[in-house]
């Protein structure tokens, strides 16, 4: 299986210095292989190295024997996404700073347990490297007792091979450090933020940032206690207040920040959007806590939930609806909030609208924001419904069957919609009654209802 | 390998397009078990492309020309390749040890092949006739990639950070990334087929865009991404030089029909879903049960909303599959049996909403509901016989106090009791959605049922 793949990383028409050819056999062969690290790996690094200095012409001059092989690079590679993963869990548990010690107690015991489950990513190569680590490299230097190798010598290898290369090719850095390297994904890994500003306008990235522009997870902590006060409080802004949680969430995630503190800020986020009715922000919140709640990172998934079968409810979108339907678990079904909304569900499904302007008046949590989206839709259909089941009704039972304050209000919403001369006063032995005459009314509302419908505006949707 | 290729040229050589395949199939036929391992061992890595270019060019029983053999001497070697993998994972099977990548090894070498069948029949190396070969071999590529992505979605997770500058924390990676490649490929196929340019229809690549439109249709579904396949139907009917779709093969036209037809049903189009699919059920072979019971698990849910029909015993008998997750639902429906209903929704809940077909026969409540008011009203009986009237004049009661109704609503139904106001939404519902005629008088508490035809369609 290798036979091949080395013969294509040299193609014959080319020259190939004897050292590299020897490189190539040594990066493939069994002694030299690293556990952890697959042979496709490797032969991709490899690629990747050569066509680096064969682009700059420097086959020749470099000194293959000395470089490190190409499992070497990744291991190391992975050891500093580490060693950066550990710097910022040590952001989380050095912000003892006097004023936030509520929160930090709250934190940490947060980020103590969450990823039982499931590893993240950036922590997932890290013990088995460092234990096999010490057999990649017997030939090269003394043999190191496996089980003492730490973190230090981490460093020290990391080191000697930022200084290896160096000798040579002093102008250039090689491919698996540079931070704009040609079609390199590792030069995206996490930032480490030195900024110390509360607050920071959002900007889009079209480049990787600098550290002193990005907020670390202490800082990033207050900016959220701030933003939350100021929301609580004068600030009404919302421009303002979407930019800054804009721009938070762009430092958390250049700086790969991924546990209970991110949950938290994308639900603010989503919460105070669907407050202002910005289904676009509302909805890119919603995309990625969805993903964050599989992490099992805490926060609230069972009204977030809630939220999404409301989401679809109001887009209409029956093959999303009947994807959610299948994901959902018999304990989210039991969660009350979960419940609302698959009744909400139901009864629009149904043409209960009787049972749906109950659900729209008792709506858990920010459930009647959502709501609010399709309500005036809703209460259309209702009346196209009613407008031919019935002559004429008291202005009262509308009233009440549609959801509404009072009968102010409902005839407010039956003049916004032109019908204020169904409107009648009848007089009888009780006195003088509001009602509703339908006659000929039926059209009327049914074309109102088929309008309010073929419009559902999909903001944001991805 | 000369003997091993000896089957091939004599298809090639009369033209036998199955036989051909037969001789690209990663499976061993049943009467021949040892023919990959046999053909796997007839060469090595090595001599592989010396011996098929031997067999297949210099040979004097070859008749092929120059290009094609050089063409097939690919194509083989790749097949070559691929069989090699097959039987390796086979073997680790076997011991009970699977590796990692051995599905995705499958998947990477089937591809290869399979691309360069694509290749070689667009360059016009190969003659338009192995466009069976082609879409024979896509299919495989499509199990293959469906269980290389098992793979593979077993071996990572699926949450990493977004690879560019983003400004969110999480991406989800394509899950089926294999397949979606593979669907890239059907892509390609499916426009070398249905683009076909040569005038002489015998010679066509267009005989294949059927198949190849039910290879998209399966792996799109299978992407849950349905609405791709829109684009496919909407390409055909644009192209207005295909052959009469009634000259296709039967199996094509079946699968085709059944996919569009399940296509408009997920749009809510239900004359359309149902036009094709009983096109497909009048099509489909009396012995193809499999087959019926997947037209059926559409046409049934799609009868209900269009013509308010339910499915008779008889049929749902000779489907036993689908009288289990029929069965209850539908003598609910024809009872008014409304809490027996629900009981039978929420218990087939996971097979309906898997078929996509839960929100759709959610709407058969409203059928039950209406044998539920129908029952009422007969049992309301009829007006008293005025003078000089005989039993023929008699006419029903067609002023029935809400409050029979609600009696009737409350012991249909289960969970919380029912109000008032609520049974009649649900009247309201019936009279708007035409399947009960008359109106509702709040003032008398009375329902207004119109005398002629007050349940459309059922007689009374």
């Amino acid at each position: 299986m290798q036979a091949p793949t080395a013969s294509k990383a040299a193609p014959a028409k080319m020259i190939w210095p004897p050292e590299l050819k020897t490189y190539v056999q040594r990066a493939l062969a069994e002694e030299f292989q690293v556990r952890g690290v697959t042979t496709i790996e490797v032969n991709e690094q490899l690629k990747k190295t050569i066509g680096y200095f064969a682009e700059r012409a420097m086959l020749f001059e470099l000194d293959w024997d000395n470089y490190p092989l190409p499992q070497d690079i990744i291991v190391a590679e992975r050891a500093k996404l580490a060693e950066q993963a550990a710097a910022n869990a040590a952001f989380t548990n050095n912000s003892s700073s006097p004023t936030s010690t509520k929160r930090k107690a709250h934190d940490t015991v947060e980020s103590q347990s969450p990823t039982k489950t499931s590893t993240p990513p950036w922590q997932k190569t890290n013990l088995a490297d460092r234990v096999t680590f010490g057999n990649g490299q017997k030939e090269k230097r003394p043999k190191q007792d496996d089980a003492t190798s730490s973190k230090s010598d981490l460093e020290k290898r990391r080191k000697r091979f930022q200084l290896g290369t160096s000798g040579k090719t002093k102008t250039t850095t090689p491919p698996w450090n540079t931070q704009n390297g040609p079609d390199s994904d590792l030069s995206s890994g996490p930032v480490v933020g030195t900024n110390q500003n509360l607050e920071k306008s959002y900007f889009r990235l079209t480049a990787p940032p600098k550290a002193e522009t990005v907020r670390p997870q202490p800082v990033l902590e207050r900016t959220l206690d701030m933003l939350r006060k100021k929301w609580k409080g004068e600030e009404k802004n919302y421009n303002y207040i979407c930019n800054q949680f804009k721009s938070l969430r762009q430092d958390l995630t250049v700086q790969h920040i991924k546990n209970s503190f991110t949950v938290k800020v994308y639900e603010m986020h989503a919460r105070i959007a669907l407050e202002k009715g910005d289904l676009g922000e509302y909805n890119q919140c919603q995309t990625q806590l969805r993903v964050l709640y599989m992490q099992k990172l805490g926060g609230h998934p069972a009204e977030f939930l809630a939220y999404r079968i409301l989401y679809f409810v109001y887009t209409c979108n029956k093959a999303d609806m009947n994807d959610l339907l299948a994901e959902l678990t018999n304990a989210d079904k039991n969660q009350d909030a979960v419940r609302h909304a698959l009744d909400v569900r139901s009864a629009l499904a149904l043409g209960n609208y009787h049972k749906f302007f109950r659900l729209y008046l008792e709506a858990p949590n920010m459930g009647a924001y959502l709501m609010d989206m399709f309500i005036v839709r809703e209460r259309l259909a209702a009346l196209a419904n009613i407008s031919r089941a019935y002559m004429s009704i008291a202005l009262r039972f509308l009233t009440d069957e549609l959801g509404f304050e009072n009968d102010r209000e409902c005839c407010a919403f039956l003049e916004a919609h032109n019908a204020q001369n169904m409107i009648e006063e009848k007089v009888n032995d009780n006195g003088t009654q509001l009602r509703v005459n339908f006659k000929g009314a039926a059209p009327h509302f049914e074309a109102l209802r088929a309008a309010a419908f073929s419009k559902v505006d999909i903001k944001g949707q991805i | 390998m000369q003997a091993a290729l000896e089957p091939f040229l004599q298809a090639h050589a009369d033209e036998v397009s199955w036989v051909v395949v037969a001789q690209l199939s990663p499976f061993a036929p049943p009467e021949n078990p040892g023919r990959l391992y046999d053909f796997y061992r007839a060469s090595n890595e090595h001599q592989i492309e010396n011996e098929v270019r031997s067999a297949l060019k210099y040979n004097r029983n070859s008749r092929l020309s120059n290009k094609e053999a050089g063409a097939w001497m690919e194509i083989f070697v790749a097949y070559w390749r691929a069989v090699g993998f097959i039987l390796r994972a086979e073997e680790a099977r076997n011991q009970g040890r699977i590796e990692d990548r051995q599905f995705v090894d499958i998947y990477d070498a089937w591809k290869t092949m399979t691309d360069l069948i694509v290749r070689h029949i667009s360059n016009g190396s190969l003659p338009n006739w192995t466009i069976v070969c082609m879409y024979v071999t896509a299919n495989h590529l499509r199990r293959f990639a469906i269980r290389a992505d098992e793979q593979l979605a077993q071996s990572k997770s699926n949450v990493t950070f977004s690879p560019g500058f983003g400004d969110d924390i999480v991406s989800t990676v394509a899950r089926n990334e294999k397949l979606e490649e593979a669907a890239r490929v059907f892509n390609k196929m499916f426009a070398l087929c249905l683009g076909d340019r040569n005038p002489d229809m015998r010679e066509s690549r267009k005989w294949g865009t059927y198949y190849v439109a039910n290879l998209l249709f399966k792996t799109y579904f299978k992407l849950k991404n349905v609405s791709l396949s829109k684009n496919v139907v909407r390409s055909i009917e644009a192209q207005n030089d295909l052959p009469d779709f009634k000259v296709y093969p039967a199996a094509h036209r079946t699968t085709y029909k059944y996919y569009v037809g399940v296509l408009a049903f997920l749009q809510e189009d239900y004359t359309k879903a149902e036009s094709c699919l009983t096109d497909a059920w009048n099509m489909c072979l009396p012995d193809s049960m499999k087959n019926q019971e997947l037209i059926l698990t559409y046409l049934i849910p799609c009868r209900l909303i269009t013509k308010h029909n339910i499915p008779t015993q008889t049929l749902l008998a000779s489907y036993p599959g689908l009288k289990r997750i029929f069965g209850p639902l539908v003598s609910c429906i024809k009872s008014g049996d409304l809490a027996g209903f629900d009981a039978a929704l929420l218990a087939g809940e996971d097979t309906f909403v898997k078929r996509r077909i839960y929100l759709t026969l959610e709407r058969g409540r409203d059928i039950a509901l209406r044998n539920l008011l129908r029952k009422t009203f007969l049992a309301e009986g009829f007006e008293d016989l005025k003078e000089g009237q005989s039993e023929l004049d008699r006419i029903r009661k067609t002023r029935i106090p809400l409050s029979h109704f609600v009696v009737a609503l409350r012991l249909r139904s289960s969970g919380q009791a029912l109000e008032d106001d609520e049974v009649e939404c649900l009247l309201a519902n019936m009279i708007y959605k035409g399947l009960m005629k008359g109106y509702i008088s709040r003032e008398h508490s009375m329902v207004v049922l119109n005398k002629k035809g007050a349940f459309p369609g059922t007689g009374v």
